[in-house]
């Protein structure tokens, strides 16, 4: 979105940060503790972003034979192409926030998205307004890596993150793993027990993300958009250049089969907080629907998706599975962590496998300037990414999204610097390398800059 | 009458016999094994506790724990019991001072640049302080029952003076180790000085929760950032 285009949005942010000014100094306020009885204790937060986005103009040949008329003018091929190439300002985030608590054993989160240019799902034609999150949790669900008073039982409902998510970002970027596998909330049930304090199981019962495609650089891109229906279609965004992944949820139906997931983790960790180890293997399991209708889009997803526009562009799959079995790390040492995760999928017999690992530091920096009883610079965490999707199948003759089978790597690397009590300032560079059908290295790059306000 | 009101004030001067006592404070590293490294001798208290413990004098203003560049200034503070300490803060930000050191515990909440609040301490017993805001903010207030305490140099060496004679306890107090104690009777027979190890134990910030017994560390991590 170029800056004149989001004039009206601007405008929303900053009378919500005049609205919400008074409880700007709120993000150091004791926390109290929560009331019993009926009554929750209501927590709203509100965070928006504003980027400076450069990305790279790359496009790839895509051997699909498209009808000319599908194609803008003078154009014989069709390509998959950086989404948005360029310097762009752009108002990424204005999300909602709302936790209601009731006593140790019952809480309640909401998130809504009024913008959310960067989890636009599928495409920029998608639903403007999202309901992020709406959960309901009975029972105490400990964060990872960290001990639980006791033992215990949680049942949560709802849409909510799946559990193998990396809770804990330190960029704003995506890496492979993280945006092929469990990006995007679920909706359903997921029930979790702590077997004491180290030991714990979760099983969930969830609608199941569709199968889509999407850019793993900030932008997903546009494919299927109502645009694209128009003779000579010449969108303002391109395709991206696109990988598999699990799209979000339309909504909360749950109906229709359910995917089912399991996960056995064993966690460590001081009684501080400071020093902590956690570690989890999982498992989903679901079938694949002959077609998913999505929002923005007039390309179904999941096995439509695999099949391609026309036979001779469908991919080899040989059943309706889709299983992903993995592991994942979290771990801690005072302003030192890791997350790293392993991913294992068969999608309809198409087997891929992706790793991540993200290390991360936080220092804290002296006190030198202050405005308003509050700190100027108050830490710096520098952070780094590597990612690596094997997609372990080939592509059919024709297809018009190639990039789906070739092999991706991405290194992410950045620096956060806390500029004042809720405000941050992120500036990160995806390197971002994939293997051509020909043998051939090419990159997609991208610079993202992120200016963060959250209260 | 008026020699039991001479009595009365005889009873309320300093013994006649001041005894003077010398000694050194060691610091060990963890298992006893050699000198450590990295932590101050000087911020040791070495206090007396008579048997038959006199009136304690309290001072007419209040001590004061100072914050500054985000510390607590001094970072040992010896008060004795019943003395209040006020806690002005100097720097241009927020801070929320407080401890739940029973049964000394309080809470100032959050406040700004300024004279600060204050705060008396009744009882006597160590009182560990932290910022609410600030994890890496740590002070220490020893608040004491006897007026014979202070500080080694930085060689270790130490003499308390003007105490009683008769029995009683020395203590070694580090914000790093376990105390050491040693019961004595004044004045003691031979030249020789007392010798205190103590072994280092604990980080210089040590491991603590806010004041509502939550992590600080994982109030940072960011869980509105998917």
């Amino acid at each position: 979105m170029a800056l004149g285009r989001s004039r009206e949005r601007w405008c929303v942010l900053l009378l919500g940060m005049a609205f919400c000014g008074g409880m700007a100094g709120a993000a150091e306020e004791p926390v109290e503790e929560a009331t019993a009885g009926l009554k929750p204790r209501l927590d709203w937060g509100l965070e928006a972003k504003a980027s400076f986005r450069h990305s790279e103009d790359n496009r790839f040949v895509v051997p699909f034979p498209f009808d000319p008329i599908m194609l803008p003018v003078g154009q014989t091929r069709g390509f998959e192409q950086t989404v948005n190439p360029g310097s762009h300002f752009e108002l990424s985030t204005v999300s909602l926030f709302v936790d209601a608590v009731w006593g140790d054993g019952l809480a309640a989160h909401g998130k809504i998205d009024f913008i959310d240019l960067y989890d636009r799902n599928p495409t920029s034609t998608d639903k403007k307004v999202d309901v992020d999150e709406a959960w309901i949790r009975f029972g105490i669900e400990p964060d990872p890596a960290a001990l639980p008073a006791r033992g215990g039982v949680y049942l949560k409902a709802g849409k909510f993150p799946k559990f193998e998510r990396q809770d804990d970002r330190h960029l704003e970027s995506y890496g492979l793993v993280s945006t092929a596998f469990n990006r995007f909330e679920d909706a359903g049930a997921e029930l979790g027990v702590n077997l004491g304090r180290h030991v714990y199981l979760k099983l969930s019962a969830t609608a199941g993300n569709p199968v889509f495609l999407r850019d793993p650089n900030a932008l997903a891109g546009d494919n299927g958009t109502p645009a694209q229906r128009q003779p000579n279609p010449d969108p303002e965004l391109h395709s991206g250049v696109v990988i598999l992944y699990d799209a979000e949820i339309e909504d909360l139906d749950v109906d229709g089969e359910l995917e089912s997931g399991a996960a056995l983790g064993y966690r460590f960790a001081d009684e501080e907080g400071r020093n902590g180890l956690d570690v989890m293997a999982w498992g989903y399991q679901r079938k694949l629907a002959e077609t998913v209708e999505l929002e923005g889009t007039f390309y179904g997803g999941d096995l439509d998706l695999l099949n391609g526009p026309v036979p001779a562009s469908a991919f080899a799959v040989t059943n309706d599975d889709k299983k992903e079995f993995g592991g994942n790390v979290w771990l801690y040492l005072g302003g030192f962590s890791f997350f790293g995760q392993y991913v294992d999928q068969k999608l309809g017999g198409l087997p891929r496998t992706g790793i991540e690992g993200e290390l991360a530091w936080r220092f804290e920096l002296p006190l030198v300037w202050a405005v308003g009883d509050r700190q100027l610079f108050t830490y710096i965490s520098p952070a780094v990414r590597y990612s690596k999707l094997d997609n372990k199948f080939s592509n059919p003759v024709t297809t018009p999204s190639p990039s789906f089978s070739w092999d991706w790597e991405k290194i992410d690397a950045g620096l956060r610097l806390g500029l004042f009590s809720g405000i941050d300032l992120t500036v990160e560079y995806a390197d971002n390398r994939f293997i051509l059908g020909s043998g051939a290295k090419r990159e997609n790059n991208e610079l993202l800059t992120t200016l963060r306000w959250k209260m | 009458m008026r020699i039991l009101a001479l009595a009365l004030a005889l009873l309320a001067l300093p013994p006649l016999h001041a005894e003077e006592l010398r000694g050194r404070v060691q610091l060990l590293a963890k298992g006893g094994k050699g000198a450590a490294r990295g932590s101050d001798v000087r911020q040791a208290v070495v206090y007396f506790e008579p048997a038959s413990p006199g009136p304690l004098r309290l001072p007419e203003t209040s001590f004061q724990m100072v914050t500054e560049r985000k510390e607590l200034v001094p970072r040992v503070l010896v008060v004795p019991r019943g003395s209040r300490v006020r806690f002005p803060n100097q720097d241009p930000i927020l801070h929320n001072v407080f401890s739940v050191s029973a049964p000394n515990q309080f809470d100032l909440g959050l406040y700004r640049q300024g004279p600060g609040k204050e705060k008396r301490f009744e009882e006597s017993g160590l009182v560990r302080v932290y910022c609410n805001v600030h994890h890496n903010m740590v002070a220490y207030i020893l608040v004491l029952s006897t007026p014979y305490s202070v500080s080694p140099n930085a060689a270790g060496e130490f003499v308390l003076t003007g105490l009683p004679r008769g029995p009683g306890k020395l203590t070694v107090w580090h914000e790093q180790a376990d105390s050491w104690t040693m019961t004595l009777e004044l004045p003691r027979k031979g030249p020789e000085p007392v010798v205190a190890g103590v072994e280092i134990v604990r980080p210089l910030i040590p491991s603590h929760l806010n004041k509502t017994g939550q992590s600080y560390f994982r109030s940072q991590r960011d869980r509105y950032n998917n």
